[in-house]
């Protein structure tokens, strides 16, 4: 339950401290860029093909380098020259590095928070019962949590989106549809795999929390009194438990959306995305050519640090000022 | 409860964990898709070969029974053999282990070394410049995803700076050791250690941060508790609060954390080693994983999980061990 | 009359807090005599505890000493830090405040030691009882091998020193010698099976036996003045009254200075021989312990001993002070006595801030009330309604937060323990 104090803490640490204010900021921009990729972006990002005249991906503004490129059966050096039609450049099978940069925080954020809230789904209401009920059901709980604990997260993930592949699922672009931003992708690829996969390896740190506090709360007086009225127990969970138990639990989510988004940046880093637009991806196409064509991995990895940054500097700041005591902090 | 009786608990749970690794892998294996017979002998086998494989492997028998066998070949130490490779798996896992032990020690001292005077600085000059730079590293190092980190050091210190090699290690530390004890020369390594410096960052960074974090936020908690001052106030010099008794109390909790946290040093393992295209056991398993060679990525991963176990019963006893209020009898 | 040891003269503490700057302690003087105990007396959020932790030289951040000073009385230390500050020397004592603090911390423990109220959070509970109180001797035996040399007594013990401890077991901070001596500490003080005793860790130990352990520990340094703050608050009432009795023991045995901070006159009637009342960071009322429960001035004196239930006689109403703590905040304090929006007998000149009266009592009896000089005159009272103010009631628990007054609050002076006040001869 969020309460008045609660409320005004929140408030007060906020208005207090630069921090989370940069991260607002910066997530606000993100969500921003995000949702208006096709709008904001220069290119379709799938398009490919975006040469110089020599056959050669674009810099980004301000940069040249030199490519090596076939001429006549034979190597040679050539300068290249950035182009404002590029601003970030292109990579090395010529898509616009600047509107896969926009369409890859569609990506981050999707699995992030998709993930985190299916994970929310499935975490508390068994964290809550096993915390409530104790017992068996507890025990049986808290023997599942260790050995999906035992897993890292990481590995837990690739053996799964081994099982289950990586399908993605293709929603209409309301933007495109809408005629807003003609020659963009008509859907968005929303990786459905690997969402589940990374709430199925992240619902137990909620479990956990969740079993803590109703552990705790199912002592109160409050609680007692409810039982004694002959009160459901569905009814206490819901009435009672779930919101006094709320706190940690938002905080918890927070730090998770921040450990999901690096998780699929590593997945997709490892070949394992359900698309091609995620940031991850982007920077193992860029590791081959890091030596020539840094911009490549360097504007994605950019991206993430950011998201995750703005996530963090909010989850640091909702843990200050709401001070539950909880050690999840899985990646 | 003795410490005793502790271990004896601890120990039972693991095993318990470890049974139910080792289940969780078989059922993943049961329902993935793709048929092991001809996954192993690969595209374009004969029917014939591959149903007498079947038989021979026993993949036609129940599904209980499959089970069965497999955990009784676990318990004796029997992995099965790699799909692709056909070697045993136990040797592949084996031998893909020191340079994992390897990269995740250095990261740790790594982290140890930094994290904790970073931390301590931090806390005890709260709002200083000192703080606020340990607060920005460590913010960046939770932040940053390590397979780009790796890549952003490869760049700048390996290809611009020119500091660090970036290609496949030629020795490992068990070689170079050889190298010491036989000839009397540090040259192999002095090599290792250029080769395991970027690697070692990459792991490291981010539980240096981790670390730092924790520590700030843990010491800043415990320099408010009232022995501190009233240490303070019986003369003891500060070098002693801070050290013997504030940081030492600050430590213990952490420990735990650091013992749940192996299990993303080791998925962080698998990320560095594939950037750094270091010989350890993550690199085998994403190279397993790809192959849907399933022995092999089996093996793996209920070796990484019995070590996680152990490490995690040793941290708990170490635990028990520093702080006298649960340590009893 | 006995020579002072300790003189305080117009101290200032002041928290810098976000709600604003809180006068926890404000200009106040204390003159406290060689072998005397003199108590200090207060309701929470008083200032009481900021005293004995600014005497300590314990101020911590957002707190800060603003003004004044904290003389000492020793000779050798007098002659040990002449030449480096003369500025801070005025024959045999030294200013504390007017040298840097590495100097001032080479007093704590030899010098000045401290008892804290609640003794199970004043232990470290990772250590044992016995290598905690070793560390004490350990400080004193270090500070004594050559207690002339200023170098000997402010030179800290580095962070080399203490890596080099942890490696090599010889170079321990804490000796053999003090380990033993740790566990006479430990007898001295009443705890039975001294030897076993020391290698327990503080949970294993009960209340007042942690209490027993603490005051071994402030004596652990042969101090020349111990300042003790609610000693007995945390502790059981019949736990209390041993824990008095050892102190009131050892403080004969040693002829050591006692400060003893508390918020139970029963305590203060038991132990003391002089007396200050503390009210909104001032000492409003002191003297003799006579002066104060016999012939005091200040309604707010009075207030407090009417708090008291009296058993001698036959069921005497309580009369607990009307109102609430007074906020501490500066920018809600106003110029004027500070108790008179409590006080029934408040005049119009209350609305201005009194100064030092000498009262009625023996010559050392002081009272900072308009009431040492005037009758109280009803026509000049000032009306019921003037001191409305709604802010008012939020005020107490901010101050009590920030002015770092972990006290009980004043119905706690109902305890049985009180009634030892009979006591007195």
């Amino acid at each position: 339950m969020i309460s008045e104090r609660v409320k005004s803490n929140l408030k007060q640490t906020f208005a207090e401290s630069l921090l989370p204010k940069l991260g607002l900021v910066l997530l606000v921009s993100i969500v921003f860029m995000a949702l208006f990729a096709p709008v904001l972006a220069t290119h379709d990002p799938t398009r490919t093909g975006h040469y110089d005249e020599q056959g050669a991906p674009y810099p980004p503004l301000g940069h040249e380098y030199t490519a090596e490129i076939v001429q006549d059966g034979e190597i040679v050096e050539v300068p290249v020259e950035p182009t404002s039609e590029h601003i970030l450049g292109t990579n090395n099978v010529g898509q616009d590095v600047y509107s896969r940069f926009l369409y890859g925080a569609r990506i981050s954020l999707l699995v992030g928070f998709l993930g985190t809230g299916i994970a929310l789904l499935i975490g508390v209401p068994i964290g809550l019962i096993a915390g409530y009920y104790g017992g068996r059901v507890d025990d049986g709980l808290m023997r599942i949590a260790d050995t999906m604990l035992a897993f890292p997260a990481l590995v837990l993930a690739l053996a799964l989106l081994g099982v289950f592949g990586q399908s993605s699922i293709h929603v209409p672009d309301p933007l495109v549809i809408a005629g807003l931003a003609d020659g963009m992708p008509e859907s968005v690829p929303v990786p459905g795999t690997v969402i589940i996969v990374v709430a199925l390896v992240t619902w137990v740190w909620f479990a956990r929390v969740a079993r803590g506090e109703a552990l705790a709360i199912r002592n109160e007086e409050y609680v007692k009194a409810a039982k004694s009225f002959g009160t459901k127990d569905r009814t206490i969970l819901r009435k009672h438990v779930l919101p006094n138990s709320l706190t940690p639990i938002i905080v918890l989510a927070t730090i998770q959306v921040a450990a999901i988004i690096l998780l699929e940046a590593s997945l997709a880093y490892l070949g394992f995305s359900g698309t091609t637009l995620s940031w991850g991806y982007e920077i193992e196409r860029g590791q081959g050519i890091l030596r020539s064509r840094s911009w490549v991995s360097m504007v994605p990895g950019i991206g993430i640090v950011l998201t995750v940054i703005s996530v963090n500097l909010l989850g640091d700041w909702l843990r200050d000022a709401l001070d539950p005591n909880i050690e999840g902090e899985g990646r | 409860m003795t410490m005793g009786k502790f271990l004896v608990r601890r120990i039972l749970q693991g095993i318990f964990v470890i049974w139910g690794v080792i289940t969780v892998m078989f059922g993943l294996r049961a329902v993935s898709p793709g048929d092991p017979a001809t996954l192993m002998l690969g595209e374009g086998a004969t029917q014939e070969l591959i149903e007498r494989v079947r038989e021979q492997e026993g993949l036609n028998e129940p599904i209980y029974i499959q089970y069965f066998e497999y955990l009784q070949g676990m318990v004796v130490g029997d992995f099965g053999y790699s799909w692709r490779s056909n070697r045993e798996v136990e040797a592949m896992v084996i031998e893909r282990v020191p340079a994992t032990i390897e990269l995740a020690v250095a990261a740790t001292i790594v982290a140890i070394v930094i994290a904790i005077p970073l931390g301590v600085i931090s806390a005890t000059r709260r709002n200083e410049p000192a703080d606020y730079g340990a607060t920005l590293f460590s913010l960046l190092g939770i932040s940053t995803p390590n397979f780009w980190l790796g890549l952003m050091l490869i760049l700048v210190l390996g290809v611009w700076a020119g500091l660090f090699p970036t290609g496949r290690r030629p020795v490992g530390f068990g070689q170079a050791m050889m190298t010491l004890v036989q000839y009397g020369s540090v040259y192999d390594l002095l090599v290792w250690l250029q080769y395991i410096t970027l690697p070692a960052l990459t792991l490291g960074t981010y539980f240096t941060a981790l670390i730092t974090r924790l520590t700030r936020s843990g010491m800043v908690d415990e320099l408010g508790k009232e022995y501190v001052m009233a240490s303070r106030a019986k003369g003891l010099p500060a070098v002693l609060v801070r050290y013997k008794h504030v940081l030492r109390n600050t430590m213990i909790p952490i420990i735990t954390v650091l013992g749940l946290q192996l299990g993303t040093l080791l998925g962080g393992a698998v990320i560095t080693e594939t950037v750094f295209n270091w010989p350890g056991l993550g690199l085998r398993l994403v190279d397993a994983l790809g192959a849907r060679d399933w022995p092999l990525m089996q093996g793996i991963i209920v070796f990484i999980a019995i070590a996680f176990v152990t490490i995690n019963i040793v941290v708990d006893a170490l635990y028990n061990y520093l702080n006298p209020q649960v340590r009893e009898g | 009359m006995t020579e002072d040891i300790l003189r305080v003269t117009n101290l200032s503490t002041r928290f810098f807090t976000q709600e604003g700057q809180v006068n926890a302690v404000s200009s106040l003087d204390l003159r406290i005599e060689r072998g005397e105990i003199f108590g200090i007396v207060g309701e929470s959020g008083s200032g009481k505890s900021v005293t004995a932790r600014s005497i300590m030289d314990l101020i911590e951040s957002p707190g800060e000493i603003t003004s004044g000073t904290i003389e000492y009385r020793n000779a050798d230390f007098a002659a040990a830090v002449a030449d480096d500050y003369p500025d801070a020397v005025d024959g045999e004592f030294v200013d504390l405040l007017a040298v840097p603090e590495r100097v001032r911390q080479s007093l704590r423990g030899t010098s000045f030691s401290m008892i804290f109220q609640d003794p199970e959070s004043s232990f470290n509970p990772t250590l044992t009882v016995g290598e905690q109180l070793a560390e004490a001797v350990e400080v004193q035996r270090r500070a004594s091998a050559q207690p002339r040399s200023t170098s000997a007594r402010t030179n800290e013990y580095s962070f080399k020193n203490y890596l080099l401890s942890t490696v090599l077991s010889s170079q321990r901070y804490v000796s053999d010698e003090s380990r033993e001596r740790a566990i006479e500490l430990l007898e001295l003080v009443g705890i039975p099976d001294p030897v076993e005793r020391a290698d327990q860790y503080p949970h294993e130990y009960s209340g007042g036996m942690l209490q027993r352990a603490m005051i071994a520990q402030a004596l652990a340094g042969e101090p020349d003045v111990l300042v003790a703050d609610e000693p007995t608050t945390a502790l059981d009432v019949t736990i209390q009254a041993q824990i008095l009795d050892l102190l009131d023991e050892l403080q004969a045995e040693t002829e050591m200075t006692v400060l003893l901070i508390t918020h139970n006159l029963g305590v203060i009637a038991r132990m003391c021989d002089r007396v200050g009342v503390m009210y909104a960071g001032e000492i409003v009322e002191h003297g003799t312990l006579e002066d104060v429960f016999d012939n005091h001035v200040h309604p707010y004196t009075d207030g407090l001993l009417g708090s008291v239930p009296n058993l001698d006689g036959v069921a005497e109403r309580l009369q607990p002070i009307h109102g609430n703590v007074p906020s501490l905040l500066d920018h809600e304090m106003e110029d004027r006595c500070y108790f008179a929006d409590r006080c029934p007998k408040a005049m119009e000149d209350c609305l201005e801030h009194p100064q030092e009266f000498d009262a009625s009592g023996s010559e050392v009896h002081k009272v900072q009330c308009v009431l040492a000089e005037t009758e109280y005159d009803e026509s000049r009272a000032v009306p019921d309604d003037y001191f409305a103010d709604p802010a008012q009631d939020t005020t107490d628990k901010r101050a009590d937060r920030d002015g770092d007054e972990p006290d009980g609050p004043p119905q706690r002076a109902e305890s049985p323990i009180d009634s030892a006040g009979g006591d007195r001869q």
